[in-house]
């Protein structure tokens, strides 16, 4: 199980080699809880927390991730072993195949298998909408002839054509977050993707489940033997985790999907979010701690407990990440054993 | 599987390292001298032999019974009882 370490003041260290959290609950009186470092999966901390060396110990004997993460549920850091997860072999066939024409298969892979969930799901919401046919059929055709363009590009190394790709890829999810909007009920309609800070619930909803993603397919890459900062079509800038960036782009369904269903399903209202004006004037929406329980049980869920059909074996979403992870470091690293 | 443990250990010191023993491995204590959780068969072999060193095998008593998922799902609870998806580690995400 993941521990979310969110109120203000909560410390996690360690009794009896257990990880032991204090916190004061909703009477202001201070409680103790302990759980066993081999039941404990991750440990996310937002700010305003604190976590001892020993704990820090414990959790990289077991294997436990330490995620921080901002109060928008941006990953800022995490503590893990400093071994790689495989061998250097990975990583150096990641390098040459990030200046080469493999890199740019695989950046086409992974848009197309996006654009596909993409309009998968914008298909399947047509199912239960019959009064939409006509404006869904429309963006699907358009989807559909952007995921063409994207499969006949052609280039030597992604960096020729990594604005093409970029401007195909944005057009392609505008129009997909276009149609999210326009099926949703009124109250929650939102006009385009915003961040930092998000103008509307469902963006404040989406910010916080990508981030949540965002540490788990580090995670993932971490432990197949990928550099997470080493990417294909995203900027080498610093510290930019351009792999994580590249990879996550089939699995952004996952956090789309259960996002998009809190809100059909009506359990969102005014409780769980918050509005605020940030420092330049802008007004913002951000979760409250109701907000982020219930999306993160409900995306813990979907992601840990729901199993999928996937190459012929039912697996966890989670666990398909990692498989697919796994799957291409082997393929780089058998890519050039071929030549 | 789902694993109780239960024991009576007349030594103070054995009965407390018991009990630090069945948490560490990840069970829930759901009496005093009553844990319940969910246990890998490896790991329920290896919690076995660390009691085993513990006790005394001539005076003291340690039962580790499985059970199965349905029939945790026939237990009926009454009054302060443990929290039957936490035990069956169906709890995915806790809050502090």
């Amino acid at each position: 199980m993941h521990l979310h370490i969110n109120s203000y003041g909560t410390y996690v260290h360690v009794k009896e080699e257990l990880f032991d959290i204090r916190f004061k609950n909703s009477e202001g009186v201070v409680e103790h809880k302990q759980y066993a470092a081999a039941k404990v999966t991750g440990i996310v901390l937002a700010t305003g927390c604190a976590l001892s060396t020993d704990a820090v110990r414990l959790a990289m004997r077991n294997n436990v991730d330490i995620l921080f993460v901002e109060q928008s549920g941006d990953p800022i850091g995490r503590v893990w072993h400093s071994k790689l997860g495989s061998t250097t072999r990975i990583r150096k066939e990641q390098l040459v195949a990030s200046l080469g024409p493999s890199g740019v298969m695989w950046v086409k892979k992974w848009l197309l298998t996006k654009i596909d969930n993409q309009l998968a799901f914008v298909k399947g919401l047509k199912k239960h909408r019959p009064q939409h046919a006509h404006f869904l059929d429309d963006k699907v055709t358009r989807m559909e002839a952007l995921g063409m363009s994207i499969g006949t590009l052609d280039a030597g190394c992604v960096a020729d054509i990594a604005d093409t790709l970029r401007g195909l890829e944005g057009t392609a999810g505008r129009l997909y977050f276009e149609t999210l909007s326009y099926v949703l009920p009124a109250e929650y309609r939102f006009s385009g993707r915003s961040s930092r800070p998000a103008g509307d619930a469902f963006n404040a909803m989406l910010n916080y489940a990508y981030g949540m993603l965002y540490g788990q397919v580090e995670k993932c890459l971490i432990v197949a033997g990928i550099d997470p900062y080493v990417g294909f079509m995203h900027r080498d800038d610093y510290n930019q985790l351009s792999m994580v960036y590249d990879f996550i782009e089939p699995y952004r369904i996952f956090a789309d999907e259960t996002v998009f269903r809190l809100f059909t399903a009506k359990k969102i209202n005014k409780a769980h979010v918050e509005e605020f004006v940030n420092r330049q004037g802008g007004i913002g929406v951000s979760l409250n701690k109701e907000g982020k329980l219930l999306l993160v049980t409900a995306f813990n869920t979907f992601m840990d407990a729901d199993p999928v059909r996937y190459n012929g074996r039912n697996l966890t979403r989670n666990h398909c990440i990692q498989l697919d992870a796994h799957q291409f470091a082997q393929k780089l690293k058998s890519e050039r054993a071929k030549e | 599987m789902l694993v109780w443990v239960l024991y009576d250990i007349e030594k103070d010191r054995s009965r407390t390292k018991a009990a630090k023993v069945c948490k560490q491995a990840g069970l829930y204590r759901v009496q005093f001298s009553c844990f319940l959780g969910t246990l890998t068969s490896n790991e329920k072999d290896t919690l076995r032999l660390k009691l085993e060193d513990l006790i005394d095998v001539d005076r003291d008593k340690v039962y580790i019974f499985p059970m199965s998922k349905d029939e945790l799902r026939q237990t009926d609870l009454l009054g302060q009882a443990f929290d039957k998806n936490l035990v069956s580690d169906e709890v995915r995400a806790l809050f502090f």
